[in-house]
Formats: C-alpha cells, structure tokens, sequence
C-alpha cells in the first residue's frame, strides 16, 4: 500500500522519485559509515554538490524548453578566468563581479540567440560555442594559473551562522528558480514552449524572446556558480569546467526533467545533484578506484532514462485505456 | 429577421495566392452574430485557407476583411475579437487547464503572475460552458472532448466577436458531440457569430443557419440552409465531374489476387477486401477514416490482426514476406516516408529490387545493371530528368511519384496500393499517373487505390469501397457511380451514433 501510495506520487511529481532514490542511498551510507550521519559531513555533501546544482537549476529552463547548453562548462571557464584576470589588472571587486556576471548572462544569451536565429539543433550550436568560449579564455589568460585574493575564498569557505556560504548562495539560488519557473511569464512560457513549440506560435507567445531570456539566465546563475569554485579552488586551472555538463544535465535529467521538453522542477534537478553527489561520496567510502566513478555514474544516468521511459509508457497506456472505456461507454 | 442586421464581419473579393497559385478567389460573404455560418467544400477547396485569413494566420492577398465596416488588412485576433479553434488543438498538455486557458492573458505582473486570478478566470470559462473540468488538471490527462472544450474557453477569452470551429466534432463521442453543440447554441445565444467547418452534413443542418460553397478556390454557393436540402448542398460542393469522360478501363478478371478477411486493429474494424487480377479498387473516406492505417496494415507496417492471402494463399503481414509475393505499397507521404531526397534517383528507383543487382562471389553491385534499369524507367516512366544520378529533391512533385511508383515497378509487382498517388502533383503529371494505373491493370495486376480525390477514383476504379470511422461503409460499381451518395455516406454521422452508443 504505502509502496503503490509513493509510486503515484512519484510518477505525479517526478522529483519525489529522485528525493525517495536519495534518502536510500543516504540511508545505506549511514549503515556503511560512521561519520556519514553528522551535520559536517552533510555540509560537506552540499558545499561539493553547489557548484553543479547552481548550472543545475539554470540547465533545467533550457531543458523545460526541449533545449540544452553542452557550452556551461566553458562559460564556468570563463567567469573563472576573467575574474581572476580582473582582479590582478583592476583590484576592484565589484567591478571584477559585475563584469564577470553580465559576460557569463551574454554568453548565455548568445547561446540562445545562436539557436533560434540559425534554428540548427541547440546541442550543435553549444558545442561550436563550447569550444569557442573556452579557447577564447585559454587565449586570454595564456593557460596560467591565476591566484585569486585570500578575501576571495570566503565565497567557497567561509560561513555565516555556522553556515558555509555555498550553501547560503545555493538556497539563494533555488529559490529564485523555482519562483522564476512558478510565478513568472518566463517559467510558464519556457514549460509551454518545451511542450508544444506549434501551439506556442499559435496561441502567439514570444518563442524567440523566451529563449533567449532562459539561455541568458542560465548563463547568469553559471557565472554565479563560477565565482563560488574559483573561491573553493583559490584560483584560475585550466582544468576548471573540463566534464562538467555531463554532471549537470545528468543532474537535471535525475531530477525528472523530461529531456523532450515541457515538464520539470527546480528542486528535482538540485536533489539530482546532490545524489551524483553522494555516489561519489558512496565510491570514496568503499575505496573505489578513481576510474569506477564514470562507469558508476552513467551506468546510473542510463537507469535514470529507462526508468522514466519505462514509465512514461505505461502511464501512456493507462491514459489511453481510460480513454478507449470512456469511448466505448 | 425582419430588419436586416449588421454583419460583424464581412468578407468582400478575398483571394489568396501562394507565390503564383491563387488558392481562393473572389470570396464575398457575411457573418452576422447569433448566426453561425458553415464553410463547407470538398478536401482541397480552400477551407482551411479561408478560415486562416479570417483569424489572421495569413493575409490576404487582394480583398478586404469589415470587421464591423471598418476594413482590416490583416486580422489581428486579440484585438477584432475572432478567434480560431483548429482541428489540431493548440494546447499544452503538460500545463494545468487554468494555465492553458489564460497563457496568453495572464493576470498580474510579468514578473508575479496571479495565478488565483487566472484560476478563477478559467473556473468562470468552464462553468459558463456548463462542463465538469477541474481547473488544476493537466491538460493530457483529459479526454479529446473535455480538451476541445479546454480550447474554446481558451479561444473565448478574446473572441467575442467571432469563433471559428475546423472540424470541432472528428474525435469526439456522441455524447461530447451534443454537448458541444449545446455550447454553440448558448454562444450563438449570447450573440457571437460562429464560422462552422465540417465534413458531416447532419452537423452542419444541426449548428448552422446559413453557407458558403467553396469549390476550387471559388465561392459556388451561399444562402440559408432552410433554402436548400442536403443533396442539393452536396451537389454545389462535388458540381463538375460527375459526368467527366472517364478512361476506358479493360474488364477485370474474376481471379482473386488479394484476399483481406476480418483485419482489425485499433483504428479500423473486421476490414474485408477483395481484389481480382486486373481490377482498380478505390477506397474512399475522408480524412481520419482509418484508409492509410488499413493499407499499412496489410503491407506489413502496422500490427494487426485478421488474414491476409495473396492468390488464394495465407500471407504473414510482414513487409519482407508481403514484396516477396508481389504486394507492394506506395506511400502518401513520399518526402518523408517514401523517397530518399539527397539520393539520386538512380538509387531511389532501385532501392525495393536491389538484391537483383547484387552479384554473387563478393564482386560488388552491378551498378551496369543498376543503371540501365534506372534508364529504362525514366523512358518507361516520362520521368523529366536531365541525368539519373540527380537528386530527388532536384524534381518537381509529379516527376518525384513517378520516381516512386518506378521503384515499385522494378520489383515486378501483382498486388500495387497506392496511397495518394496524386497529391500535390500537376495535371500533366496526374494523367500520366493515371494511364500508368489503368496500364497496370490492363496487363493483369491487382490495384487498390486511397484517395481522398473522390473524381479521381471515379476516373479509374472498377469499384469502390466506402470507409468511415475504421469500417466499410458500403461499396459501388462502376456503373453505379454516384459521387453525391458516395460522400454523403463518407460524411454520415449515423451510424457512428449507434457504434459509439
């Protein structure tokens, strides 16, 4: 009963499922590990798990839209690299702040100016993108490492109450999503695009605008989540971002984002995040060797899928089967 | 009806022409309010490019549109309140009802949507179309008759003036259907105009108070329909062809070449057909009858159950098997399932036969035979190419058919369905098609023709075959050939009231 009871719901609301997924994992590494039930470890999980849920959040619109950015890695890149770069020339923060966060917003909206005018698939598009953004950095900083001012690693270290910024920037973060996506013009235009772009244009709302806006304000929170690792890091590698999108849209997709567009939540992908989180949290406890955590973690992207598959056939046939009685009625 | 009212909109010498092809011309009528208007005319006759000048999806191209004696250029829905309801909704089916119905109006600011607002907007919308709907379903999870009445809310909220329904009733129930009807007579009640599009006769005599015949892009016809009786309406709307000379069509033989018995599947019932060596079979119905499903079906690409044989014998409905005893089907849709577009045509002509090209012992095709076979049906067919290694895409809609119906005719077939075989193609090109048919038949083989040109299978059919809503309906002779009882039969909503019931 109470089995079938959270199956119903979690095939409603799609995120339940991911939350449910996480508290068995964390339920099953409190029995493996002592210390894996204390309240720094659990600050720990969420400092490591911002980064990603913040390009998380962002990534989700684009995916609501039926889109996706494969170039946020290299947008992460870029912020980092130009705000260390600002800080060594200028030594003013909110100049190095604002610049860096209004050149991650274009870049975004570059993106999404890109796919409606030249209406070429949003996954080739990000990939031209990702490799332009990243060399465009590379070149500008000459692939050196940058450190960045000690005051800088308050934004990854430091706490307010007791509590670790990430995760103040975090919860910032998500709550302006989910109010975006839920109260706003933009987060229901973006959901009724990804679900029927034909009808959009018919009922006459603004799809070219639409997009736009969402690669832009995915763009935005990624500058943001480039500000929080180059303050964790302590400074500008040329490693930074390398791989990153395969996390944060595998997180969007956990979170129950249908990649087709159309219905998704905020605090799904952010759970989605946190549970990639855990796994490697999972591998690190048993010893795993450093390669396993790929397999592992597409191993679990690809159950994810057929999951959902799974069950989204089904809740099809059931729908029609209703609709074959109600005809035959 | 004594004094004569105002028209809210009047439509006066409206044409519309893509790029040279002028699809309607010189239209001029009037849509009062509390009347409803039918738009009635055969596949083709120009309906659908009416009604989208109307809502003002497209502008006309010469003509005025009055809205209320003020000529209009371009309709601009919100703002003339005219709204349409096409026959493929516009919703979103993983928004709730209420979001659906206020999208593009919602209350607040763009910022801080008030969505108690829009849920008691749409609540009101629902309630005066006196139907159960909960406001915070998701739109899929509704029934095809709760989500039309989800979309007329939707289109209400600014056409105040004019509501124009495309085929409201093809997926609906009975029951959903008089309901519906209901609505528009309380709309019409209100004093909308409503602009009424339908293939079903009874319909129309049940919702309308007066017509426009299109035919071809003309207006034929228009008046009230207590002035007219149905068969005279159906006789303004099919007019010309009744009587064309028809091509002289050799006797068919009394072999059966194919046998269909009881195929049956979700979208058609207990299908049973025959078809002798020689013979032109048509089967005509309108669009949503289940025509193209029942084709698919016996070739092999669509799961069904019930029997097929081929020269008295039991066939397996699969594609492989079905080519190897001669069966062979050409599509309706030949840019997308047919025809290989960035292909030559050579390769698009020998795409179904080329195991014959293939030559034992690993040497690699024969392209020699390859391309004189491609040569062959190019001549054969009066395909206009310049050379066989062109591309597909590089040819005109007529010459791509015949590019089609030729990789058929490689396989050296016996059993040819055709789905469409002329749509979107050109005179010249259909009379080729069509002495290819009769050729065909002449030379023995057996043929079934889907058309929803109903005086093209008057033109080549020995019989026809009648299908409406997944069943056959009825079936003709030559000789008793009368298109006005065909499409009222296509068209009946009768029967399909008992079925449902």
């Amino acid at each position: 009963m109470l089995l079938k009871g959270l199956r119903d719901i979690a095939s409603r609301q799609k995120w339940v499922a991911i939350a449910m997924a996480t508290i068995v994992l964390g339920g099953i590494l409190s029995v493996v590990s002592p210390v894996f039930l204390t309240l720094s470890n659990f600050q720990a999980i969420l400092v490591q798990a911002s980064v990603t849920s913040i390009m998380a959040i962002g990534m989700t619109f684009i995916i609501l839209t039926a889109g996706i950015d494969i170039s946020v890695g290299a947008i992460l890149f870029v912020t980092s690299a130009l705000f260390a770069q600002l800080m060594i020339s200028t030594e003013s923060y909110l100049l190095a702040f604002g610049v860096t966060i209004i050149c991650a917003t274009s870049l975004g909206a570059l993106n999404g100016i890109l796919v409606i005018r030249f209406a070429v698939s949003p996954l080739i598009t990000t990939l031209a993108t990702y490799s332009i953004y990243r060399g465009a950095a590379i070149h500008l900083t000459g692939a050196q490492n940058i450190p960045v001012p000690r005051e800088m690693g308050f934004l990854g270290n430091g706490r307010i109450l007791g509590v670790p910024v990430p995760i103040l920037i975090l919860i910032a973060v998500t709550i302006l999503g989910i109010y975006v996506l839920n109260r706003t013009r933009l987060g229901v235009y973006a959901r009724a695009i990804g679900n029927s772009e034909r009808s959009a244009k018919e009922t006459n709302l603004p799809v070219g605008r639409v997009t736009v806006a969402i690669y832009a304000f995915s763009g935005f929170v990624t500058g943001i989540a480039g500000l929080v690792l180059l303050a964790r890091v302590g400074g500008l590698q040329s490693g930074i971002g390398i791989g990153i999108e395969f996390t944060v849209i595998a997180a969007v997709i956990l979170g129950g984002t249908k990649l087709t567009g159309g219905s998704g939540t905020v605090i799904g992908s952010v759970i989605g995040a946190i549970f990639l989180v855990l796994i490697d949290n999972g591998l690190n406890l048993m010893n795993a060797s450093p390669y396993i955590y790929d397999i592992v973690r597409g191993s679990v992207l690809l159950a994810a899928v057929a999951i959902d598959r799974y069950s989204a056939v089904r809740q099809r046939a059931a729908l029609d089967a209703q609709r074959a009685s109600l005809i035959a009625s | 009806m004594t004094d004569t009212p105002r028209p809210v909109v009047s439509v006066r010498d409206l044409s519309k022409a893509f790029a040279s092809k002028t699809v309607v011309s010189n239209l001029s009528f009037d849509i009062f309010p509390g009347e409803a208007l039918a738009l009635v005319g055969e596949n083709g006759a120009g309906k659908s490019t009416t009604k989208n000048m109307l809502c003002g999806l497209l502008t006309p191209t010469s003509g005025e549109i009055l809205v209320e004696d003020n000529p209009v250029t371009k309709v601009i829905g919100a703002e003339h309140g005219i709204s349409a309801v096409h026959q493929e909704l516009s919703l979103f089916g993983s928004l709730t009802v209420s979001e659906n119905i206020s999208i593009s109006n919602l209350p607040g600011h763009a910022a801080r949507i008030d969505w108690p607002a829009a849920e008691k907007t749409a609540r009101n919308q629902i309630e005066f179309l006196g139907i159960e709907i909960d406001p915070r379903a998701l739109v899929e999870t509704l029934g095809a008759g709760k989500q039309q009445i989800v979309e007329i809310a939707k289109a209400l909220l600014h056409a105040n003036k004019v509501l124009i329904l495309d085929e409201p009733t093809t997926s609906l129930t009975a029951i959903e259907r008089e309901k519906l009807f209901a609505i528009i007579d309380k709309l019409k009640a209100g004093g909308l105009a409503i602009v009424f599009i339908s293939h079903f006769m009874e319909e129309i005599y049940r919702v309308c108070d007066s017509f426009v015949v299109l035919r071809d892009g003309q207006q034929v016809g228009q008046g009230r329909l207590a002035d007219v009786n149905q068969r005279a309406l159906e006789e303004m709307m099919v007019g010309r062809t009744m009587a064309d000379a028809r091509v002289d069509l050799a006797a068919p033989t009394q072999v059966p070449a194919l046998d269909v018995r009881g195929l049956s599947s979700a979208d058609f019932t207990g299908i049973d057909l025959t078809v002798n060596a020689g013979e032109i079979l048509g089967i005509a119905g309108l669009m949503g009858a289940g025509r193209t499903e029942v084709a698919e079906a016996i070739f092999g690409l669509r799961p069904a159950t019930g029997e097929v044989r081929i020269k008295g014998e039991f066939a397996p409905r699969n594609v492989k098997a079905m080519m190897a005893r001669g069966l062979c089907y050409v599509t309706e849709d030949r840019r997308t399932n047919g025809l290989f577009l960035n292909r030559p045509v050579r390769e698009n002509l020998s795409a179904a036969s080329i195991l014959k090209f293939v030559q034992r012992k690993l040497r690699g095709f024969g392209f020699q035979g390859e391309k004189a076979k491609a040569q062959d049906i190019v001549a054969d067919m009066n395909i206009a190419i310049p050379h066989i290694e062109n591309n597909v895409s590089d040819l005109s809609g007529g010459n791509q058919q015949k590019v089609m119906l030729g990789r058929w005719l490689a396989t050296l077939p016996d059993i040819l369905i055709f789905d469409e075989p002329t749509k979107g193609v050109d005179i010249g090109a259909k009379f080729d098609i069509h002495a290819a048919i009769a050729d065909l038949a002449r030379a023995g083989k057996a043929i079934i023709i889907v058309s929803s040109d109903l005086p093209e299978l008057l033109h080549i059919t020995h019989r026809m075959a009648v299908m409406r809503k997944g069943r056959i309906v009825g079936e003709f002779m030559r000789d008793d050939y009368d298109s006005v009882k065909i499409i009222s039969l296509a068209a009946s909503a009768k029967e399909s009231t008992s079925n449902a019931a």
